[in-house]
């Protein structure tokens, strides 16, 4: 099996993409790129569906970092869900769950945004 | 032969590359089960470990692809121990700044993360210089 899949689907204006696997030094690019594309069609509210992430290092934290601000200030955000326990620590131990919206489930983020966009 | 005196040990030696990190991190997973940690915390040996190698490959060796990077793993008493060896550039302990993760919220920026999570998930962490080359080690004990 591959370090990372990525799959990527569009519900009511939000785009979930969900990373499988591995996002570190070796997988970063492929994630980052996933993440920029979606910036580039246009797509500014972004969740990322955790459920299958096993870990994320500081390399795919950084890519989420370095597109926070376009996102924003172009109305959207990235928003998390779905955290495995060893990956909420590393968002948590970083404060980024401060910085970022985390939702339990794919389902509750989307309900909890369908009234915002 | 281990002397009696020498902890159980094993090596691994990987080429400068990431694609051997998820090994090397799998490798320092289960080591951490083997020492009696719990999976938590064995999760966090691992991200450490996997900071700590991708450092030496970027940093230490500029992303060259044809070095190599020698793990260790000691078990000792009541702690393992993760030894990372390399002959490239040498991170010298007192240029090592851990961002304040207050100030980090406050203004976001890309980088700088990764000795913070190594210095959260662990409980020791040292950078040596030796006659052979540089060193990090970095202990996390059983409890």
């Amino acid at each position: 099996m591959a370090d990372l899949l990525i799959q990527v689907h569009e519900v009511g204006g939000v785009a979930v993409l969900r990373p499988e696997g591995f996002i570190n030094a070796h997988t970063v690019r492929q994630f980052e790129g996933a993440l920029e594309a979606l910036v580039h069609e246009g797509k500014y509210t972004i969740l990322l569906d955790c459920g299958l992430l096993n870990y994320i290092s500081s390399a795919g934290l950084g890519a989420i970092m370095g597109l926070i601000e376009t996102v924003r200030e172009n109305g959207g955000d990235i928003m998390l869900c779905n955290l495995q326990k060893n990956v909420f620590e590393i968002f948590d131990t970083l404060g980024f769950t401060q910085l970022y919206r985390v939702f339990a489930t794919e389902g509750e983020a989307l309900q909890r945004l369908n009234g915002t966009i | 032969m281990r002397t009696p005196a020498e902890p159980e040990s094993f090596r691994l030696v990987i080429p400068s590359q990431t694609r051997y990190l998820n090994l090397v991190t799998g490798m320092a997973k289960r080591a951490s089960i083997v020492a009696g940690m719990d999976d938590a915390t064995s999760a966090k040996v691992s991200i450490a470990v996997d900071e700590a190698v991708t450092n030496v490959i970027v940093h230490a060796y500029s992303g060259e692809a044809d070095h190599q990077v020698d793990i260790e793993l000691r078990f000792m008493p009541a702690a393992l121990e993760v030894h990372i060896c390399h002959n490239g550039r040498a991170i010298r302990e007192n240029e090592v700044v851990l961002p304040d993760p207050r100030e980090y919220i406050k203004h976001p920026r890309k980088g700088g993360l990764g000795l913070l999570l190594m210095s959260r998930f662990m409980d020791e962490i040292r950078f040596i210089e030796t006659g052979e080359g540089s060193e990090c080690c970095m202990i996390k004990r059983v409890v």
